[in-house]
């Protein structure tokens, strides 16, 4: 389920423009960890979200493929019209990809750059024994 | 036995004895818990998270979801709309990840617990108790050097719209250095979130903790608390642990929130009919400005400017919040390349917002699977439209500090609005569904009152019909405030303390009969 989530989350934050995309800040690692840490119902919602995605362009884009089918161009309006999607329940779900997609996006020490952000360290993840 | 943490599963499982069991370490356990160890009592304080000291914290928005947040922060209203219920879970509560805003009780809402809960004798000594506590944490107004262009530009908007009340927050931070990370935990050690001082205070008067402890039950003898049990749990596995039994020789105090400590005592065997109802929150959400010059919201204080000028009508509370652009990323609309432009005017956005006096009450009640709370509350249409009256004061606010647009994320309105379509906003929808909103601020679940059938606790907390049973925690606040709560939460909760030490001195600390 990794690539469904991974596939949807570079479509959301594409390559190419004025900030590195979500394929450029380390997303592979980011999932990887997310999977691992966090619970299984936010990672089911995850995994809920990118198969929205994937599964919706017969209604975005009126193609009827899967969006990682897709070309370029056609995949970046389905992430936009998916995104402002009206249908509340279609539309959480897909908060939640972009949720968990910009906690790694936004922390990457190149998109903290050019934000005129300083680099954030590594999150300890320690806690007192004593 | 000064500070226990998590004990694996094979281990001896941790039994002890103690005057007083304080169930949570947020601004009413720990508040609690040290005015019982100042009285010579012998304190446990049994906190569900870890204890993580400054060093400790994350520094990523992900960190503090997986570190600090309660169940990494995906609690949500069972509603019409599903909005995050924020909450901490961690040694020191929620006042770890908050902006430690100092705002007293107003006294109105003395005069409205007394008028429509027969609550009298609160005013004058949950005052002196913030008095204390002010003198205490280092309450202090937002220092010049740490407000940051975000929190300017919010005070310079408000006098521009002459607003009866515009001011920079007073904080329990020492010296804020600006580094715009509240939400994450201070590194710096300058707020004074309560894993800092009255915890470690009761350590030192001979008190214990008990951290990665989350408690499963009150264990009762007949009709008395005598005691808290539950299985330790790893803060990274979340692996159940060891049992552990803490034994209350005088009286158990719950200050486990307003979504938990309900739900334990539902757990516990309680029935009392008001148990889990009358759940009340501020619920509020932001208005990006987007301005020409670069604001750097996050430089600076987190939440530095504030104004009750709307708290009585219509019934709001306005701030600033800086939200990093992890959160950012998510919180603006659309995605794909458009998203990415959108994210790339990061450094020109500021966001404020609103805290809604809401009027709208749920219920928050165990899962049947699990025993989760479950929290269901939905705006009524009255306060959706305070929620949307909001939105346009905040709109307002910005243009009249320069802003060249706002971006006010509501669905079915532009993404951008110009100073000439302030109108959409008038009438924006009110289906709460339309906006990504939070529940910050929680009330109610075991509100006190007089009347057993429409309250859990007395105006001391103590639980009706039980002996040795105090809540002290937001859920018993019968209202909403209309103001940041920590300060009230912590006042109520060292009455409620002192009240156990007098009766205990008087010999009817265990007599739970309303004052």
């Amino acid at each position: 389920m990794l690539w469904l989530v991974r596939s949807a989350i570079v479509a959301l934050y594409p390559s190419g423009g004025a900030l590195p995309g979500a394929a450029e800040c380390g997303i592979d690692e980011s999932l990887a960890r997310f999977r691992r840490e966090a619970p299984t119902l936010l990672w089911v919602g995850a995994v809920a979200g990118a198969l929205v995605f994937h599964l919706s362009p017969l209604f975005t884009v009126f193609v009827p493929l899967p969006a990682f089918l897709l070309p370029a161009g056609l995949l970046d309006k389905h992430a936009s019209r998916i995104a402002g999607t009206r249908v509340y329940l279609l539309k959480q779900a897909i908060f939640l990809v972009k949720l968990v997609a910009g906690l790694c996006w936004g922390a990457h020490p190149e998109v903290r750059r050019r934000l005129a952000l300083p680099p954030l360290p590594a999150d300890p993840g320690t806690w007192r024994t004593s | 036995m000064s500070h226990v943490a998590f004990r694996g599963a094979g281990e001896q499982p941790l039994d002890g004895d103690f005057d007083f069991v304080v169930v949570g370490s947020g601004a009413g356990g720990a508040a609690a818990a040290v005015t019982l160890a100042r009285g010579g009592a012998s304190v446990a304080i049994v906190e569900a998270g870890p204890w993580r000291a400054p060093d400790d914290y994350p520094h990523s928005s992900y960190g503090s979801m997986r570190d600090l947040m309660d169940d990494f922060g995906q609690q949500v209203t069972m509603g019409r709309a599903l909005w995050p219920v924020v909450q901490a879970s961690v040694v020191g509560g929620t006042t770890v990840v908050n902006s430690a805003i100092c705002v007293r009780t107003p006294g109105d809402i003395f005069a409205q617990w007394e008028r429509e809960h027969g609550l009298s004798g609160l005013e004058d000594p949950v005052l002196a108790a913030q008095d204390r506590l002010e003198r205490e944490l280092c309450a202090e107004e937002v220092p010049v050097s740490a407000r940051g262009r975000s929190n300017v530009l919010a005070k310079a908007g408000a006098d521009k719209l002459g607003w009866s009340d515009s001011h920079y927050m007073v904080r329990y931070v020492k010296q804020c250095a600006g580094s715009g990370q509240c939400l994450q935990g201070c590194r710096g050690g300058q707020k004074q979130s309560l894993n800092l001082n009255f915890v470690p205070e009761v350590r030192t008067r001979g008190g214990t903790v008990v951290s990665c402890a989350p408690v499963e039950r009150v264990v009762f003898e007949g009709t008395r608390a005598v005691g808290v049990r539950g299985h330790f749990r790893h803060p990274q596995t979340r692996a159940r642990g060891a049992a552990f039994f803490l034994r209350a020789k005088k009286a158990v105090v719950v200050a486990a929130s307003a979504t938990h400590s309900p739900v334990l005592l539902a757990r516990s065997g309680l029935a009392l009919p008001a148990l889990g109802e009358f759940f009340r929150a501020h619920p509020g959400t932001g208005v990006f400005g987007n301005y020409d010059e670069p604001v750097d919201m996050n430089v600076g204080a987190t939440q530095g400017w504030a104004s009750v000028a709307f708290r009585e009508k219509p019934g709001l509370k306005l701030e600033t919040l800086a939200i990093p652009p992890e959160l950012v990323a998510s919180r603006l609309a659309g995605g794909g390349r458009e998203l990415m432009e959108r994210l790339a005017r990061y450094r020109h956005l500021a966001m404020w917002c609103h805290a809604v006096r809401a009027e709208s009450t749920g219920t928050v009640k165990p899962s049947f699977f699990g025993g989760r709370p479950v929290v269901r509350y939905t705006l009524d249409r009255a306060d959706m439209e305070r929620f949307r009256m909001g939105m346009l004061l905040l709109a307002k606010q910005h243009f009249a500090a320069g802003a060249r647009s706002v971006i006010p994320g509501i669905a079915g309105l532009p993404y951008e609005l110009s100073p000439d379509q302030l109108p959409l906003l008038e009438d924006a929808p009110l289906d709460p569904r339309a906006y990504v909103a939070i529940l910050s601020h929680l009330f109610g679940g075991c509100v006190m009152g007089r009347d057993e059938k429409s309250s859990v606790t007395d105006v001391r907390g103590r639980v009706h019909g039980v002996q040795g049973l105090v809540v002290a925690d937001a859920s018993v606040i019968p209202t909403n405030l209309g103001v940041n709560p920590q300060h009230t939460i912590m006042g109520l909760a060292q009455v409620f303390a002192q009240a156990l030490l007098d009766g205990e001195r008087a010999g009817t600390v265990s007599v739970g009969v309303a004052a």
